[in-house]
């Protein structure tokens, strides 16, 4: 196939249809950076989720040797074999408790460190004496919650348990903060998706003023024969070029609201939150569930691109 | 009105096997029950009045409609059930000419030429060939970097036949080539047309020209009301008794 044509058609009409290409493509730059943003906010919420549980849960830690906490109930050290058995007993049999699991010292302390290294404060972990280690980390059950609402039950049965040292409830908290990840997700989705349908509009009339200012050679290419791919070719790579700029101008956002917003600014002053990390923006980019954006831009595009070409270089 | 000719199937490239097509509402169909053949190398008129079935049958010819009934056979390929993909290889056998040139405005004499050989696919090394020798057959070759609106209207019909015949087609259909010109510049159109004709290309040409049919006596098929109604070897414009 010669593509020379192509190309100088590509080229003529980019040209031709500057100003309504740009507009495609400021249009979703905006729209894929707020689906963007929409990910990230969502990754963050499970995340989040994955290291301090949810508003569903609680997490009762068992007493260590030399327990921080100075709890009355740690008075005689490490908890032990009986008093494990005791409180894991006093959860199973709440009727406020959907499930509970149990964390070892390792599984805790390994969590913590991995957290820690996402938000680069690893320090206290690391070196030859570090002020973190795995026998000073306590233990614990994650209790689930059947309703955020009714925990007070359990909460006060375990409170007076020798062996437990905490009861870290973040019901409060982790709810409001999930509340606004919700709302965040959300907000940036219906915005993407309205902004979204919005450049779907531009790219059918694009093309559609593109056909019809092609009218001529269209004409003449059916009636030589040019096949129906190699008619529709121009068209396909003019809206293949508006997404690649859409979406490498978006991936640009992205990054800098990766850098600055989450590395330099939320990272440095929310601490106690694990944060997305390179690897979320990553599939920001190029993940399958959600679609990334370099998956989102260029289908927004050439689909309708293809359908539409279809009506109009039929042969 | 019978044809007078016999069909003969074993040169056709064009046939037609009672051929109707209706369009959507009342009224007669174009075409009412046509079979036809056209043979290689005949140069053939299609005459009739307006709504005679004339554009009709060339169309069909050319896969931008399907017969509401009957078959259509070009090349000897029944071409109405042939699949979507393989019509432009069907019209890369068929050139065709029209009343109004449809050249494209921005592109020049040897690039209106040269575009019908683009879009197939063909190298530049054999464009950079065959549209000069085309060009030179129709009379044009010192005039390739001329745009199309500094030519006249016979020679701007040239050019149209030079991008029809450029792909040396098998069939080089012609709808009212000369409706546009004056009588002694149709008359060069005519001979250009001979002249593609005895290269062995079949020529189909529909027209309303009185005076050309007369002139240059060949095959005519009439039509009339969507029916066959003359099929003379070496007919006349109009109907002899």
């Amino acid at each position: 196939m010669q593509l020379r044509y192509v190309f100088t058609e590509l080229r003529t009409g980019l040209r031709r249809n500057l100003s309504m290409h740009l507009a495609v493509i400021l249009t979703l730059f905006v729209s894929l950076s707020l689906a963007g943003i929409g990910i990230l906010v969502q990754r963050e919420a499970t995340v989040a989720r994955d290291s301090l549980g949810d508003e569903l849960k609680i997490l009762v830690n068992l007493c260590t040797d030399d327990d921080p906490s100075h709890s009355p109930n740690c008075a005689s050290g490490e908890v032990t074999a009986d008093q494990q058995q005791r409180i894991e007993k006093e959860i199973d049999d709440s009727d406020e408790v959907a499930s509970f699991s149990f964390q070892s010292k390792e599984e805790g302390y390994q969590r913590a460190y991995d957290q820690a290294k996402r938000s680069n404060t690893a320090a206290a972990f690391e070196g030859p004496d570090p002020v973190v280690t795995v026998e000073r980390w306590p233990a614990a059950y994650w209790v689930t919650l059947k309703t955020p609402e009714r925990a007070d039950g359990i909460i006060s049965a375990l409170e007076g348990l020798d062996g437990v040292s905490v009861i870290k409830d973040q019901r409060k908290a982790l709810g409001q903060i999930f509340g606004i990840m919700t709302v965040l997700k959300y907000g940036s989705w219906i915005g993407a998706g309205f902004l979204l349908f919005a450049a779907l509009l531009q790219v059918t009339n694009t093309i559609r003023l593109a056909a019809l200012a092609r009218r001529r050679e269209i004409g003449i290419m059916r009636l030589v024969g040019a096949s129906t791919l190699y008619i529709a070719l121009p068209f396909l790579l003019e809206s293949l070029v508006a997404a690649v700029v859409g979406v490498a101008l978006a991936a640009g956002v992205l990054a800098a609201f990766q850098h600055w917003g989450v590395d330099q600014a939320l990272a440095q002053h929310v601490e106690f939150l694990p944060w997305v990390d390179w690897g979320d923006y990553t599939q920001a980019l190029i993940g399958l569930f959600p679609p990334g954006i370099v998956i989102l831009g260029p289908a927004l595009t050439l689909i309708p691109t293809l359908l539409l070409t279809r009506k109009y270089v039929k042969v | 009105m019978a044809p007078h000719r016999p069909s003969r199937t074993v040169l056709s490239v064009i046939r037609f096997e009672k051929v109707t097509k209706r369009y959507p509402g009342p009224g007669r169909p174009a075409l009412d029950q046509v079979t036809l053949d056209i043979d290689k190398g005949e140069f053939v008129y299609l005459v009739g009045t307006s709504g005679s079935g004339k554009s009709t049958a060339l169309r069909l010819v050319l896969r931008e409609l399907r017969p509401t009934s009957g078959r259509v056979y070009v090349a000897g390929k029944e071409i109405n059930r042939m699949a979507g993909w393989k019509v432009p290889r069907l019209r890369r056998q068929i050139g065709t000419v029209f009343q109004d040139f449809r050249l494209l405005p921005n592109k020049t004499v040897g690039e209106n030429v040269a575009f019908a050989q683009q879009v197939i696919g063909k190298s530049r090394r054999e464009i950079g060939k065959v549209v000069p020798e085309t060009l030179e057959l129709v009379g044009l070759k010192d005039k390739a970097d001329r745009m199309p609106d500094e030519l006249s209207g016979g020679e701007q019909q040239r050019v149209a036949i030079a991008r029809a015949f450029v792909n040396r087609p098998m069939i080089l259909i012609a709808d009212e080539p000369t409706g546009n010109l004056d009588p002694a510049t149709s008359v060069g159109i005519m001979n250009l047309l001979g002249d593609i004709n005895a290269t062995g290309t079949t020529v189909v040409m529909a027209t309303h020209d009185h005076g050309i049919v007369d002139q240059f006596t060949k095959r005519v098929i009439e039509l009339d009301h969507g029916l066959v109604v003359r099929d003379e070897a070496s007919g006349s414009y109009g109907f002899q008794h």
